[in-house]
């Protein structure tokens, strides 16, 4: 996998419910949206009519909430075939699903579990991401989950479980900043040190989003804006990382589309204040993409 | 590997899902290690192990209660908050969510209601919750090229008798015993919803140009759209439909239902219709 692979698409917002008229009826610039791939495995009728409008206007990414792939379950060959399906049809420029466990025993509990971080893990994972990437014949990403509990057998940092799966998976990794922030927060960690432990080459994509504050832990519950730290660590990343689509995601008290514009604006704004400032620090500028044009 | 990462996952599904909270479900556990949970997760001074769990254990219960809640949202309005999430917490156990998206996750609680007790106060919900399913799975359901009605019109009066006619997959004949159709009119347009009348009927449910509509249908009616799940010739589905009808108004009322089905689009294009309408090649 390169990172000269995946195109860079600017920045970018999650396609919701609430926003479907607005996008099929006005049009508004916008560099690309990312969907759930799940609420698009349907038969037919307006979900798809919907994307396949969206598609024929944007570029859009498919992201995936129930891949599963560190479960201890086999893989889901349907679902997989769906994924391939839905793929073939609506061409994403890449596939992306989480670093995490969403069920066991044929279940599944639809939410984003985190593994223990062990190298024995490390070999399952990205032995089963292999085995995905081969069906789907394209490189997927991999993105870490915001998590309110750790293993007592964790061995690795999570930042490390994360390098190493991307690493003998060959894959992608889809960089939640919040989620790092959230985790760091709920686990005491250093977020700092998990941007920079992070391999420049393997990022393709960031997710920026909201959470709440619950006092003893942080939870990830995209309904807020962007809080400044995350903004503050994002742009370590682009600093670290270069030029990394990014999008945001608001799943719960969804605003108004325009806020999410300008959402996605401050992102872009933070990325060439960034870019130029790396620039300008270690006279580089190859890191620097043409942005897409509105 | 994974048979150790299995009963670790297995034990947090068992606890995540306890039906009243991880307590109660390590209190039952009998797959904990020696050291008890905080020997499998790390709790610290801001929350336990327990405390760490239970945050899952929350977020799944009440993501799917929000999904529920949104998809039978009528059953939710005639239930009450109390008893529709003392409902949920019954069905989960009953019908754990199997499928990768959470769309399908409510899809077997019409089944439940029928013997839930709630059904005794409220003997017509099972039938509006199977209403509800109905209108999220006809929304869903496969695309068909439908035949519309300039284009049966263009076909010779002669030829009708032999046309073939399918129902589109987006559409669904239910079978209820209450006039349930009533209350889910209601909750839709923000009335005051009334209890419905037991008197069976039947409702027809289906998809045109994106939109989920349904009404009740007559017993004739839905015989001939019942047979229309396979294909058949136009003229058994007027024999069909003139068996309940007198004999000088049975043409017309054949027509009726026909411009209707038209209408809403309930008839597929045939193939043999599409091969028709391609341009001929070249000579």
């Amino acid at each position: 996998m390169r990172r000269s692979d995946f195109p860079f698409l600017g920045f970018g917002v999650g396609l919701r419910r609430p926003h479907y008229a607005h996008v099929l009826e006005n049009r508004p610039p916008m560099d690309w949206f990312e969907v759930i791939s799940e609420n698009f495995m349907v038969a037919g009728g307006r979900p798809l009519e919907i994307l396949a409008a969206v598609r024929d206007r944007y570029p859009i990414v498919m992201h995936g909430v129930s891949l599963s792939i560190g479960s201890a379950d086999p893989l889901n060959r349907r679902y997989l075939s769906e994924l391939r399906a839905m793929a073939k049809r609506f061409e994403p420029a890449w596939i992306s699903d989480h670093l995490c466990w969403t069920g066991v025993g044929g279940r599944n509990l639809h939410d984003l579990l985190p593994l223990p971080y062990t190298e024995e893990v490390v070999r399952h994972v990205s032995r089963r991401i292999r085995v995905v990437q081969d069906f789907l014949e394209r490189p997927i990403l991999i993105e870490n989950v915001s998590s309110y509990m750790t293993f007592r057998e964790s061995r690795l940092a999570e930042w490390e479980f994360l390098r190493a799966v991307a690493e003998e998976a060959d894959c992608g990794i889809l960089l939640d900043i919040n989620n790092v922030f959230v985790s760091a927060f709920n686990h005491r960690f250093s977020a700092e040190e998990y941007i920079d432990a992070i391999p420049v080459e393997r990022v393709v994509q960031y997710h920026l989003a909201g959470h709440t504050d619950c006092g003893t832990h942080l939870l990830d519950t995209h309904d807020h804006p962007v809080c400044e730290e995350v903004w503050a660590l994002y742009a370590r990343a682009v600093r670290r990382f270069g030029a990394v689509s990014a999008l945001i995601e608001w799943d719960d008290n969804i605003p108004e589309f325009s806020v999410l514009v300008q959402t996605a604006e401050r992102a872009r704004q933070i990325y060439r204040g960034a870019i130029g400032a790396k620039a300008a620090g270690d006279g580089s500028s190859s890191e620097i993409h043409s942005e897409p044009a509105l | 590997m994974v048979p150790h990462l299995k009963s670790i996952q297995s034990l947090l599904y068992r606890l995540i899902t306890a039906p009243s909270g991880v307590g109660e479900g390590l209190a039952a556990e009998r797959g904990l290690p020696a050291g008890g949970l905080e020997s499998v997760i790390r709790g610290d001074d801001r929350l336990s192990a327990q405390d760490r769990v239970d945050i899952y254990a929350n977020m799944y219960f009440y993501r799917l209660l929000e999904v529920m809640k949104e998809d039978y949202s009528a059953t939710a309005e005639v239930l009450g908050e109390v008893n529709f999430h003392n409902l949920i917490t019954g069905y989960l156990l009953e019908y754990p969510p199997t499928e990768p998206s959470v769309m399908w996750a409510g899809r077997h609680l019409a089944d439940f209601l029928r013997d839930h007790p709630l059904s005794e106060e409220f003997p017509f919900v099972a039938d509006l919750a199977t209403l509800e399913r109905a209108t999220i799975d006809v929304f869903c359901a496969a695309d068909a090229p439908v035949l519309e009605a300039a284009e049966m019109n263009s076909i010779p009066a002669r030829r009708w008798a032999a046309v073939r006619m399918r129902r589109v997959p987006a559409s669904a004949i239910l079978q209820v015993q209450w006039k349930v159709a009533d209350v889910l009119r209601a909750v839709e347009e923000k009335r005051r919803w009334t209890q419905p009348s037991r008197v069976s009927n039947r409702i027809l449910v289906w998809r045109r140009h994106s939109r989920v509509s349904y009404r009740e249908i007559g017993s004739g009616e839905a015989e001939a759209l019942t047979a229309l799940d396979r294909s058949r010739a136009f003229a058994e589905v007027c024999e069909m439909l003139a068996r309940d009808l007198p004999d000088n108004t049975a043409a017309g009322e054949i027509s009726r239902l026909l411009a209707q089905w038209l209408a809403d689009g309930l008839i597929m294009r045939s193939s043999a219709m599409r091969r028709r309408a391609l341009p001929h090649p070249a000579s």
